[in-house]
C-alpha cells in the first residue's frame, strides 16, 4: 500500500515538475523577448546613449589674439600665469602635503579652509586648484624638488596681459568674465561660463576676431568622469593679431603731457581718418581687471568724480567754444557771404536786445578780417558773421564736418554731441529760436555740444580740404580705402584763406597760441575756452570765483600739421583739458609737443616710424 | 524511530548499493560538461569584464573556485549510499539554521550587512549553505510523510516553518535576495511534493493582498529599489543608475555585439558591479542578442537535463532534491538576467556559474553534486543499465 502512495505520488510529483519546467520556459521566454526588445528593437537608441556616455569634450582654449600699434609694438599680449594645482588621490596624504608646501605658498587660513572644504566636493583624480599667480620665486622652490611632492603639478594658463599698464586703456578696453549681456552681445560664440569676454574698448569691438576659436579634445571617460584616452583632437585657432592704427610712441608722449590733469587728447590722421592718439586721462590699469580690484581700489575708481573708467575723448562733451569758429566761418564761405574782404569792427561787445554780449576782450580788436580774427579769436567778429549767416548755415555745416552725431567710430559709448536747431529747440523745449542763440552758439557756447574726437575729426577735415573721413582704429591694410563720411564742398580759395587764419593762430603776431609754435614744423590751430561756470553765474545770479578748480572753464585747443600751404598735413590733434583755464595756456603746449615729437622722430629722431 | 525502522516503514527495503565503478559511470557527465562551458564562458566574460589582463588574479581564483567545486560536486554525486542525504538531511540544516543564527548575533559586517561568519579565517556565507540545506530538510520532511500526509491544510504549517525560520534571519542581515530565493525554492519544492492547488491559488491572493503591507517592513533601500526598477529615470545618477547603464550595455550591443573586449559600457566603468551582478550585461554587450540567447539556450539545457534527472529520481526524496536543485538554480539566472534587463528589482543575486564570487559558485555545485547523486541512483539508470 505504502508503494501505492509512493507511486501515485511520483506520478503526480512528476507531472507538477513539468508544470514548474513549464513555467521556467515561460519565464526564460520573457527573458529571451525583453533581450530583443532591448537589443534588436532598440538597440539603435542606444547605441546613441552609449556614444554619449563614453564621450566628454574638452574645450582647447584658443589663444587670444594680441593688439598692436601701427608700428607692431605689443599693446595687449599674452603672458602665462603659473598655477599649482593638486590631484588628491596622488599624495598619498593630502594634508600632509598641503602641510609641506605651507613654508612656500604661504598660504591664508582662509585659502586652506577654502581647499579643504573643495577636496571632499571633488573627485579625487580631478586637479584641485590649491594657488594661482605663483611667483618665479615659488614656481622655481616646487619645480626643484617636485618629486618630494606626489600629486603635485605645476599648471600654466595664458591670462590677458596689457604690457604699457595705463597707457590707451580706455581705447584698448579690458576682458572679464562672461555674463548674459556679453553672450546676446555675441550670439555666434558659443561661451562657457568663466570664459572671458571684452568687456569695453577694442577687446570688446573686436571680440569675435581676437578670441579665435577654441579647440575640442574628445576624451573616452568612464562613469566617474576619469579619462581613459584621447579619441580626437581638434586644435585651437588662435584668434587675429589686431594692429590698430595708433602710433604707441605719439600717445605715450600725449599721456604724459595729461599727467595729472584731467582730459583727453585725439591725434588722427587728416589723410585718411586713421586715429593716432586716443588718450584720456585720467585712466586705470587693466592688468587689475585680471588680477582683481581690491574693494578698497574699486570704490576708489568707481566713486572718483573725474570718472577713471570713462573714455573722455569718445564719451566727454563739451562745449567747442572758440574751436567752433571754423564753423561759422565755413557756413558763412559757403553761403557766400564772407571773403577775404570782409571786415566787421569790434568795439569790445554789441547790444542786442538790451543783452551785451561780450568780446573778450573788453577793449575791442577794432576793424578785423577772418584771419586776425581767427588768430586773436575775436568773439563780435563772429557775433556779426553768424548774424549774417544765420543758425540753419552754422548748423549745417556743423553737420557737414561731422558734429552731432557719431563719428561711427566703432567703440562702444560713443557720444553724439549736440548740434542745436530751431527744429531742436522747439521739440526740446516748445520754444523758438532766439537770435541771441545764434550768437552764443557762434563762439561755441549755448546748446553746442561736442566730443574731442568730433573736433579732431573736424580739424582733419580742414586740414586735408574739407573731407570727413569715419575714424577708424584698426588698420586694415594698405588697399583699404577710409570711408568718406562728407565730401569737401569749400573751394580751395576759400580753404586757403581760413587755413591762413588758423596758422596765424600759431605763428601770428598776435596769435592766441603763439607762444607754442612748434620747433620741428609749422602748424595751424584753434584755442578755445568754453565756459564752466556760465549757467551757475546766471542761475544763482552771483559770480563764483574760479579759485575752485571745479569751476574753471575747459581747455580747448584743435590743430594740425604740417601747416604751411605747401606741404600735406600729416596729424590733426584735439586737445580738452577739464577745467585747464584758457586753451592757450593748458591745451596749446600738448599740441606742440606732440608735433615736435612726431617730426623729430621723423627726420631721423626717436625710433621709427610709419609711412602708411 | 530509527533511520532502520524508518527505512523498513516506508517499504523501500534494504539500501541499494552501487560499486566505485558503476557509480562513476552512472555520473551524469553530460550536466558536467554543460556546465564547465558555462563556467568557460563565465571565464571569457569575466577576462573581459574585468579588464582583460588587467585582473588575472581575479580570474585564476575564479578558475580554482570551480575546480574545487567539480571536485564537491563529483564528491557529492559518487559518495554514499543511495539513502546518505535523506540521512543527514535534517542535521545539515540544523546546523545551517545555527550558523545562520551566530551570523545574526556574531557576524562580520560588509558592505552594510552582515552575512559572513569568520570560521579559522575563512569567511563562510550560512545563507548560501541554507538554500541546498533547505531543500534537503523539505524533500526529507516531505519523503517521511508520503504515506500519511501531503503538504495540504494540515501539514503545511512545519514546512512553512522550515521556510520563514531561516528567511527572516536571511532578510535581517539584510540580505533580501537570498531570502526571497530561499522563501521561492522552498514554495517549489512545497508545491510539487502535492501542495493542493486551492491552497496555492488562494496563497497567491493572499501574497497579492498582503504586498501594500509588506511594503511597510522593507528597509528604505529595498522600498527605493523597487521603486527605481520601475522608474529608474526619475534618479539618474542614484538608484536608477545601475539600471539605466545596464539598460544602455545591453541594448547599445545590438544584434551582433560589439565583439570580445570592446564593450564601451564596461570597458569605461559605468556598468556597475560589472563583474559580480551585473556580469550578463557585460556578455550581453558585447557578444549582442545572439551572445545573450545563446546563454539562455545554455542554462535552458542545462535545467531540461536536471528536471530530466528529477523525474526519474528512484524516490520522492530524490525529486523533491531535484526540483529544489533545478529551482535553485533556474531562479537565481532568472532574477539575475531579470535585474539587469530591468525587468525585476536590483536585488544581488549572482549569475550562477558566470559572476565571479565563491560562495555562490560553491553552492551551486553543492546543488549540482546532490542532482549527480540522485541521477546515481535513478529508477531508469539502474533499468537500464
Amino acid at each position: 500500500m505504502l508503494d501505492d502512495v509512493h507511486a501515485k505520488f511520483q506520478v503526480d510529483a512528476r507531472r507538477r515538475l513539468w508544470i514548474v519546467g513549464g513555467g521556467l520556459f515561460g519565464a526564460f521566454s520573457i527573458l529571451g523577448g525583453r533581450l530583443f526588445y532591448l537589443q534588436v528593437m532598440k538597440g539603435g537608441e542606444y547605441r546613441n546613449l552609449a556614444e554619449d556616455n563614453r564621450i566628454s569634450l574638452q574645450p582647447i582654449s584658443a589663444s587670444r589674439g594680441r593688439i598692436l600699434d601701427r608700428n607692431g609694438q605689443i599693446m595687449v599680449d599674452n603672458r602665462p600665469d603659473f598655477r599649482l594645482a593638486v590631484i588628491p588621490e596622488l599624495t598619498g596624504n593630502f594634508s600632509d602635503l598641503l602641510d609641506r608646501l605651507q613654508p612656500i605658498l604661504k598660504l591664508s587660513q582662509k585659502q586652506v579652509d577654502s581647499i579643504y572644504n573643495r577636496v571632499q566636493r571633488q573627485r579625487s583624480f580631478l586637479p584641485l586648484q590649491i594657488k594661482s599667480h605663483l611667483t618665479w620665486q615659488e614656481v622655481s622652490r616646487i619645480e626643484t624638488r617636485i618629486h618630494t611632492f606626489p600629486g603635485v603639478t605645476i599648471q600654466v594658463q595664458a591670462v590677458r596681459d596689457y604690457p604699457q599698464g595705463v597707457s590707451a586703456a580706455h581705447l584698448l578696453g579690458y576682458i572679464g568674465e562672461v555674463n548674459d549681456r556679453d553672450e546676446r552681445r555675441f550670439p555666434a560664440i558659443h561661451y562657457r561660463s568663466g570664459d572671458f569676454v571684452g568687456k569695453s574698448g577694442m577687446e570688446r569691438q573686436f571680440e569675435v576676431q581676437l578670441r579665435g576659436r577654441e579647440g575640442v579634445r574628445e576624451m573616452e571617460v568612464n562613469a566617474t568622469g576619469r579619462q581613459i584616452r584621447q579619441l580626437r583632437k581638434t586644435p585651437p585657432r588662435s584668434g587675429e593679431d589686431l594692429k590698430l592704427t595708433i602710433d604707441l610712441g605719439l600717445q605715450q608722449v600725449a599721456e604724459k603731457a595729461l599727467a595729472g590733469k584731467v582730459g583727453s587728447v585725439v591725434v588722427i590722421d587728416p589723410n585718411n581718418g586713421q586715429v593716432l592718439v586716443m588718450a584720456s586721462q585720467p585712466s586705470y590699469d587693466p592688468n587689475k581687471f585680471i588680477r582683481g580690484f581690491s574693494s578698497k581700489e574699486w570704490n576708489q575708481i568707481i566713486n572718483d568724480p573725474d570718472r577713471p573708467l570713462g573714455n573722455k575723448a569718445i564719451q566727454g562733451q563739451y562745449p567747442p567754444g572758440s574751436t567752433f569758429k571754423i564753423v561759422v566761418a565755413l557756413a558763412a564761405m559757403s553761403e557766400g557771404k564772407l571773403d577775404a574782404k570782409e571786415r566787421y569792427y569790434c568795439p569790445g561787445h554789441i547790444v542786442r536786445e538790451k543783452h551785451k554780449f561780450y568780446c573778450w576782450k573788453r577793449k575791442g580788436h577794432g576793424q578785423v578780417g577772418l584771419v586776425q580774427a581767427l588768430a586773436q579769436s575775436c568773439d563780435v567778429f563772429f557775433y556779426k558773421l553768424a548774424e549774417k549767416v544765420g543758425i540753419d548755415a552754422i548748423e549745417r555745416q556743423a553737420r557737414r564736418l561731422g558734429l552731432g552725431d557719431t563719428t561711427k567710430i566703432g567703440l562702444n559709448g560713443e557720444k553724439a554731441g549736440l548740434v542745436p536747431s530751431r527744429s531742436w529747440k522747439r521739440a526740446m523745449q516748445g520754444l523758438v529760436w532766439y537770435p541771441g542763440e545764434t550768437l552764443i552758439t557762434a563762439i561755441g557756447q549755448g546748446y553746442l555740444l561736442t566730443t574731442p574726437l568730433q573736433l579732431a575729426n573736424m580739424i582733419a577735415a580742414i586740414a586735408n580740404g574739407g573731407t570727413v573721413y569715419r575714424p577708424s582704429l584698426v588698420n586694415l591694410g594698405a588697399d583699404e580705402l577710409p570711408e568718406v563720411l562728407q565730401w569737401g564742398r569749400i573751394n580751395s580759395s576759400q580753404m586757403a584763406l581760413l587755413k591762413k587764419g588758423l596758422r596765424e593762430v600759431v605763428h601770428g603776431y598776435a596769435g592766441t597760441a603763439k607762444r607754442y609754435q612748434p620747433e620741428s614744423v609749422k602748424a595751424a590751430g584753434k584755442t578755445g575756452t568754453s565756459q564752466v561756470v556760465r549757467h551757475k553765474r546766471e542761475d544763482s545770479g552771483e559770480i563764483i570765483k574760479s579759485d575752485n578748480d571745479r569751476y574753471k572753464d575747459h581747455a580747448l585747443y584743435v590743430s594740425y600739421a604740417p601747416a604751411d600751404p605747401n606741404s600735406v598735413p600729416k596729424l590733426a590733434i584735439s586737445i580738452v583739458i577739464e577745467h585747464g583755464g584758457h586753451g592757450s595756456s593748458a591745451a596749446a603746449p600738448i599740441a606742440k609737443e606732440l608735433i615736435d615729437y612726431y617730426f623729430s622722430r621723423q627726420n631721423g629722431g626717436v625710433g621709427s616710424n610709419d609711412n602708411i | 524511530m530509527t533511520i532502520s525502522e524508518k527505512r523498513g516503514y516506508l517499504g523501500l527495503g534494504g539500501e541499494s548499493s552501487l560499486g566505485w565503478g558503476e557509480r562513476f559511470a552512472r555520473f551524469p557527465w553530460s550536466l558536467l560538461a554543460m556546465l564547465t562551458i558555462l563556467a568557460a564562458v563565465g571565464f571569457v566574460v569575466l577576462y573581459s569584464a574585468t579588464g582583460g589582463g588587467d585582473n588575472l588574479p581575479l580570474l585564476w581564483r575564479q578558475m580554482v573556485r570551480f575546480s574545487v567545486g567539480l571536485f564537491i560536486m563529483l564528491a557529492l554525486g559518487v559518495i554514499g549510499g543511495e539513502k546518505i542525504y535523506r540521512r543527514y538531511a535534517y542535521m545539515f540544516y540544523g546546523i545551517s539554521l545555527l550558523l545562520l543564527m551566530a551570523v545574526f548575533f556574531a557576524g562580520t559586517m560588509g558592505m552594510g550587512a552582515r552575512r559572513w561568519l569568520s570560521i579559522g579565517g575563512f569567511l563562510l556565507q550560512p545563507s548560501e549553505l541554507m538554500k541546498v540545506a533547505l531543500v534537503l530538510a523539505l524533500a526529507r520532511y516531505s519523503h517521511d510523510r508520503a504515506a500519511s500526509m501531503r503538504f495540504d491544510s494540515g501539514g503545511v504549517a512545519i514546512p512553512l516553518l522550515m521556510i520563514a525560520v531561516p528567511a527572516i534571519f536571511i532578510m535581517k542581515q539584510p540580505d533580501l535576495g537570498t531570502a526571497i530565493m530561499v522563501i521561492s525554492v522552498g514554495v517549489t519544492v512545497m508545491v510539487v511534493s502535492g501542495l493542493s492547488w486551492t491552497l496555492i491559488l488562494g496563497s497567491i491572493v493572499l501574497i497579492g493582498a498582503s504586498i501594500p503591507v509588506a511594503w511597510n517592513f522593507l528597509y528604505d533601500y529595498q522600498r527605493q529599489r523597487v521603486l527605481t526598477l520601475f522608474f529608474p529615470e526619475q534618479d539618474p545618477l542614484g538608484a536608477g543608475y545601475h539600471i539605466i547603464q545596464s539598460k544602455i550595455a545591453i541594448g547599445s550591443g545590438g544584434v551582433f555585439g560589439k565583439g570580445f573586449m570592446v564593450g564601451s559600457q564596461s570597458r569605461l566603468e559605468f556598468l556597475p558591479e560589472r563583474h559580480t551582478d551585473f556580469i550578463f550585461s557585460v556578455l550581453a554587450e558585447e557578444w549582442g542578442f545572439l551572445g545573450g540567447m545563446a546563454l539562455l539556450l545554455l542554462y535552458g539545457i542545462i535545467i531540461i537535463r536536471t528536471l530530466i534527472i528529477a523525474s526519474r529520481a528512484s524516490d520522492r526524496f530524490g525529486l523533491l532534491v531535484g526540483v529544489g536543485m533545478t529551482a535553485f538554480f533556474a531562479f537565481q539566472v532568472l532574477v539575475n538576467i531579470g535585474m539587469v534587463i530591468g525587468l525585476l528589482p536590483v536585488v544581488g543575486i549572482p549569475l550562477p556559474f558566470i559572476s565571479y564570487g565563491g560562495s555562490s559558485m560553491l553552492t551551486l555545485m553543492m546543488a549540482m553534486g546532490f542532482l549527480c547523486h540522485v541521477s546515481i541512483y535513478s529508477k531508469q539508470h539502474g533499468r537500464s543499465v
